[in-house]
């Protein structure tokens, strides 16, 4: 075997916290050539991201234990002193994160963010030189208008900038090594194929050996070379790309492979539904004033948030709202449950006009329409126990009290697949997947007839997702639910939906049954979106590339 | 099966803090001091922290002295030489007690610092809820008029309102207090005070208010009054617990330095503070009755705000990602399911 | 930025006039006692108390009487009828000895309490950290006055080591000027050390752990360049505001350490009043401080939003 850049052996990283010692690594050994991409897959607590640290020396710390071996160019690292690590931090090995916007220094211009970096290393180079450098990078990767765009701040770029700024950074001293640690989780989708293009493009053109951390094997179908699977601080598979993508050997591989949402299959059928429709929205619009003014606010401009907008939705089925960030898909759920007002429109339930209702008017309708949070630690009250936030509603609406109402939240608990014993629990005391089960009980409590359902899946580990999808699915049979399935991720949204709506910028651009609107997009919006997605096939993403470049 | 509330893990990392709890045994031993008052005053000095005594004599191992002296100068601390009377000595040309008078004065500084933050902690709750709740209207109403007592120097507001209220008295409606009320010194500093606190409180509400369970309380049905109480309030209490605390210790100074200045606490009431400002006059020839009160404010205030710093340690959930500090990388998944 | 300074000093001046109601309200409306008797002060005759009546307008209607306090205090008009003196001159008298007090001190504690704050965070959880939070929290517990009290007592009655005795102007002599403010600095500069060490360390800590901090060292950048350039100048910016608002404390701090060192300032005017129970002197002291320290803050304020870019650019970005 060649001498290989970057060799990691038997790796150990341990941390001491207040609930015992965390072995965050247990144990890896791999090799990076020159030249390749290595992609390294795992969910949350894999120790994907600990190891990249550690690499870098990152990790050290007074709790840390580290074992091991790291060796760059047979240069042992672990044993190295500070100032020797921060030599090879940025100018051998380079790092970029998962957000943008807070691994900048929001005080200083880009521009001289990137002169720090050069600086710091090569301390002999002037400003003025210095400087050109850094205009020269942010051309390099794809940044417009460099010359004016190096003295400006952060904030003032958008996210796909903002990461393309991140990566001329780290070029800036033509490291041998690029870690990419989950560089475009942050990003929307369209934006995200950008990167990886541009990713792959740099590890051509200057033989940049790159280690890319990801969750998403969509997006290590489209740059890998190598794969590692890491598992609980292990690596559990190791391959190339199409050893490990069509012939894993490991159990975990084949559960993470077969858990992966594909776009392109189709989901299950279901009879069409022709009644009246349950829910119908027409030509709703929400707009947010901007407020300016010398002494007092006056509106000088609106955000529309959502433009007009109009669909609707059968009894017992599912419609997939689909956006990237900022196209309004959060917004128009809120008001169509009435909890923003709109600014106009008609917003019809069960045939009632509910547009613009009080707070009073819906309280009775509230147990006919329940929402589904996103984010599993923010949607659960981390004072009260579970058993209370599950029974809330029910106490609200006077369905039902002590023993009785008891026992209706363990069946309710059980039925989403925890144990009613854990009724006295609290949120802290659950897994991300196992709170969002405890949100779908409670959202479930009182029967509703409607759930929107606002990106139930999206903060969740890949093999989480897949069961509470298949949970979701089996309740809607169950209890005959109506959803509106809110998401940015098509894929996801094409699984569980029988219609998709699109949302642009606030308006739908195009919206039918999901098969036609995945496999026969009309809308050159709906065009794109669909081509970014990654497909976790490396030969289908590879026919892909070939033919777009063609 | 109960589960473990975010209270316990608190208590019980408090518990594990030494120091902390070392103070608070400072506290509880300061209040069982005050508390003795009455039973130092009855059964060992035989006299109250206001009677005077300044023509009488006192026997110390068998010989007979006076409590104060021809040219005005009281006499000094006894220990137990007259088996507890004037233990610390005389307070000047009164001749009073000073061990009573600081057990006593004790009892009035505790309780003017305690009330006046609850009284504080409890107005700025509620105004903290309804204008970070409500916003729009009622927040700019609430939100401007705090400002404006708030952007008034603390300490001048209170002077000036001291100032006024100790030569005035207070007579608002059914209110009718006289001028030396203790209920003038107290309501001064919890008004003042309700500005500082209820600032970050409706600062809190307003981050809580955007969280997604308080949505999803909206979303259920659930009206302002149960989203306030049931949702909002639970989650403010580690923050108001730790204002509570660091309030009392601020409290205490500032009533000490006004009844030291005279508009505060009021004769025939006494507080450390207003020892402190009697003793100053007498500095140079007898200072142990401007050290001692001093120290005992030092004290109680030392231990207040040490227990206070323990208590946000134990309750902020941020002490466990201290240990993620200089790594950055995190490493708390260990716990995920 | 122009937009944001006009808002801002249109702002203060609408808090100034709200406070000048307050402390017509405090000393003409809230007492239940008759004003012109306060006013008077310890040596009221009827007579006298008459003439106030008049001259400050005490039987008209209130707005009225608002307006002729106000042209009595900013009118240079306000007579203190106690001391028998022209309240405003004597106020104006001391400001020398104020400024170098207060200006001394806030020199002393910014120093200090930045230098402490940082080394705390730096060297988190050691020795140092430990012994220098703890004489933060001791700083933080004692009274400044009894402070003041004792060190006049112990170092300068009994063991003259600083002189007593009053203000020496710097022009007279610079090494007096200094020598005589010392204790005074000091007394004064204690708590806020504490304060300020704290909440650098905090904010510090806090800033640390941003995802900015890890790239920063990702580049390769040294330890001492992270924590000046990016942790320190990312925590200063709260200590900045915070300046503005202690000022406003400081003032209190002034009273009593004028007071009990003897120096010929506004506080030690106040002090000497608040003891007389003399209200004109009060009432002006108290008004002019509020107006400087809302102005105070407000030019603050305008400073840091020259200086964060988010906010200069605020208005513009988008």
């Amino acid at each position: 075997m060649s001498a290989s850049l970057l060799s990691v052996r038997d790796l150990r990283v341990g941390f001491a916290t207040e609930g015992g010692l965390v072995q965050a690594v247990d144990g890896a050994s791999f090799e990076l050539a020159a030249g390749e991409v290595l992609a390294i897959v795992g969910e949350s607590g894999s120790g994907k991201s600990v190891t990249a640290g550690t690499i870098m020396g990152l990790t050290r710390g007074a709790n840390t234990r580290i074992d091991g071996s790291v060796a760059l160019d047979g240069r042992e690292l672990l044993d190295a002193d500070e100032e020797e690590l921060r030599r090879i931090r940025g100018a051998r090995i380079a790092m970029i994160f998962q957000d943008p916007m807070t691994s900048f220094n929001p005080v200083y211009r880009i521009g001289a963010q990137v002169v720090e970096a050069i600086r710091a290393h090569r301390p002999q180079v002037g400003r003025e030189e210095a400087r050109g450098r850094a205009v020269e990078l942010l051309g390099v990767v794809g940044i417009p208008d460099p010359e004016r765009r190096v003295d400006r701040y952060p904030h003032e770029f958008s996210g796909g900038m903002r990461q393309r700024a991140m990566i001329a950074m780290a070029l800036a001293l033509e490291p041998e090594i690029l870690i990419a640690d989950e560089p475009t989780t942050a990003l929307d989708v369209t934006i995200q194929a950008q990167i990886l293009e541009l990713l792959r493009e740099i590890n051509r053109e200057r033989g940049l050996a790159t280690i890319l951390i990801t969750h998403d094997l969509g997006v290590v179908a489209e740059i890998a070379d190598r794969v590692l699977v890491m598992h609980e601080g292990r690596i559990v598979e190791r391959g190339s790309l199409d050893d490990v993508f069509y012939a894993p050997r490991d159990d975990y591989t084949r559960k993470l492979l077969g858990a992966v949402v594909r776009l392109d299959r189709a989901g299950p059928l279901r009879p069409a539904r022709s009644s009246a429709p349950l829910l119908e929205v027409t030509d709703l619009v929400k707009h947010f004033p901007v407020r300016k003014g010398l002494l007092f606010d006056r509106e000088v401009d609106r955000v529309r948030a959502v433009d007009g907008v109009s669909f609707s939705v059968a009894p017992g089925e599912t419609l997939g709202l689909v956006g990237e960030s900022g196209s309004g898909k959060s917004t128009l759920a809120r008001a169509v449950l009435q909890l923003l007002a709109p600014t106009s429109g008609s917003v019809r339930f069960e045939g009632r006009e509910i547009a613009g209702f009080s707070r009073r008017q819906m309280q009775p309708l509230r147990a006919e329409m329940q929402l589904i949070f996103q984010d599993p630690y923010a949607s659960l009250n981390p004072r009260r126990r579970i058993g209370q936030i599950v029974g809330e509603p029910l106490r609200l609406h006077d369905r039902a009290s002590g023993a009785e109402l008891r026992s209706q939240v363990g069946e309710l608990l059980e039925r989403v697949g925890l144990a009613p014993e854990h009724y006295h629990r609290f949120p802290h005391e659950f897994s991300g997947g196992q709170r969002q089960r405890i949100g779908i009980a409670r959202a479930l409590a009182l029967r509703p007839k409607l759930i929107v359902a606002d990106e139930p899946v999206s903060a969740l580990d890949v093999s989480i997702r897949a069961q509470i999808l298949a949970l979701l699915s089996e309740l809607q049979e169950e209890f005959g639910l109506t959803y509106v399935f809110v998401a940015h991720d098509i894929g996801v949204v094409r699984q569980v939906s029988d219609r998709i709506a699109v949302m642009h910028e606030g308006k739908i651009v195009e919206q039918g049954p999901a098969d036609q609107v995945c496999e026969r997009p009309a809308d050159p919006y709906t065009q794109a979106l669909l081509a970014a997605v990654p497909v976790p096939d490396p030969r289908e993403s590879r026919a892909r590339r070939s033919s777009s470049a063609s | 099966m109960a589960g473990r509330s975010p209270w316990y893990l608190a208590y019980r990392r408090l518990r594990r803090n030494r120091v902390a709890l070392g103070f608070s045994g400072l506290f509880v031993a300061i209040v069982v001091f005050v508390g003795a008052a009455p039973l130092w005053a009855n059964h060992v000095a035989g006299t109250g922290p206001n009677a005077t005594h300044t023509t009488e004599k006192v026997e110390v191992d068998g010989e007979s002295r006076e409590v104060v002296n021809r040219e005005g100068r009281p006499i000094g601390p006894l220990w137990l030489g007259a088996g507890g009377k004037f233990f610390l000595g005389a307070d000047g040309r009164l001749g009073r007690d000073e061990m009573v008078r600081l057990m006593y004065g004790g009892r009035i500084s505790l309780f003017v610092g305690f009330l006046s933050t609850l009284i504080a902690i409890v107005l700025a709750t509620t105004l903290g809820l309804l204008a970070g709740y409500y916003r729009g209207w009622a927040d700019t109403v609430i939100s401007r008029s705090l400002d404006v007592i708030w952007a008034f120097p603390v300490t001048l507001l209170a002077i000036a309102l001291g100032l006024a209220l100790a030569t005035g008295g207070l007579q608002v409606g059914p209110l009718d207090l006289s001028s030396n009320s203790l209920w003038i010194p107290i309501l001064i500093i919890a008004f003042v005070y309700t500005p500082y606190m209820a600032r970050p409180i409706r600062g809190e509400v307003l981050a809580l208010r955007e969280k997604e369970f308080v949505e999803a309380a909206v979303s259920q049905g659930a009206g302002p009054l149960r989203v306030m109480f049931g949702e909002l309030l639970p989650n403010l209490g580690s923050t108001l617990i730790v204002f509570f605390t660091l309030g009392v210790a601020q409290n205490m100074l500032l009533e000490s330095m006004l009844s030291f200045l005279g508009v505060g606490v009021q004769a025939p009431n006494t507080s450390w503070g207003t020892m402190i400002g009697e003793g100053f006059e007498l500095i140079s020839t007898a200072p142990l009755l401007t050290v001692i009160p001093g120290t005992m404010i030092l004290l109680t205030v030392l231990a207040i705000n040490i227990v206070g710093d323990g208590l946000r340690d134990a309750l902020d959930p941020k002490s466990k990602v201290r240990i993620e500090a200089r790594t950055g990388i995190s490493e708390s998944q260990g716990t995920a399911v | 930025m122009a937009r944001f300074a006009v808002r801002r000093l249109a702002g203060a001046a609408v808090v100034m006039f709200a406070i000048s109601l307050i402390v017509f309200a405090i000393f003409n409306v809230i007492p239940s006692s008759d004003p012109a008797v306060s006013l008077a002060g310890k040596n009221a005759t009827p007579a006298l108390i008459a003439g106030i009546t008049e001259e400050w307008g005490l039987d008209e209607s209130l707005p009225r009487q608002y307006v002729t306090m106000m042209e009595k205090i900013f009118g240079g008009d306000l007579i203190s009828y106690e001391g028998r003196e022209d309240v405003d001159e004597r106020i104006l008298e001391g400001v020398p000895a104020t400024f170098s007090l207060c200006i001394g001190a806030a020199a002393i504690w910014m120093f200090f309490g930045i230098l402490f704050g940082y080394l705390s965070a730096v060297r988190s959880g050691g020795l140092l950290d430990r012994a220098l939070t703890i004489v933060a929290v001791t700083g933080i517990s004692i009274p400044v006055f009894w402070l003041a009290a004792i060190f006049l007592n112990y170092l300068t009655y009994k063991t003259q080591l600083f002189p007593s005795g009053t203000y020496v102007p710097f022009t007279e002599s610079p090494f007096e000027w200094a020598s005589h403010l010392f204790l005074p600095w000091v007394t004064l500069a204690i708590t806020y050390i504490g304060i300020y060490s704290r909440v650098l360390r905090s904010n510090m800590l806090d800033a640390m752990k941003e995802d900015y901090v890890r790239t920063a060292r990702a580049k390769g950048l040294s330890e001492r360049h992270v924590m000046t350039r990016h942790v320190l100048r990312n925590s200063l910016a709260p200590i900045v505001t915070l300046f503005g608002l202690d000022f406003g404390v400081l003032l209190g701090g002034a009273i009593v350490v004028e007071g009990v060192f003897n120096l010929d300032g506004i506080g030690l005017y106040t002090f000497e009043s608040l003891i007389n129970q003399d209200l004109p002197p009060v009432m002006a002291v108290v008004i002019f401080g509020a107006f400087f320290i809302v102005l105070f803050n407000a030019l603050v304020d305008i400073a840091y939003a020259y200086l964060d870019p988010r906010v200069k650019l605020g208005e513009s970005a988008q």
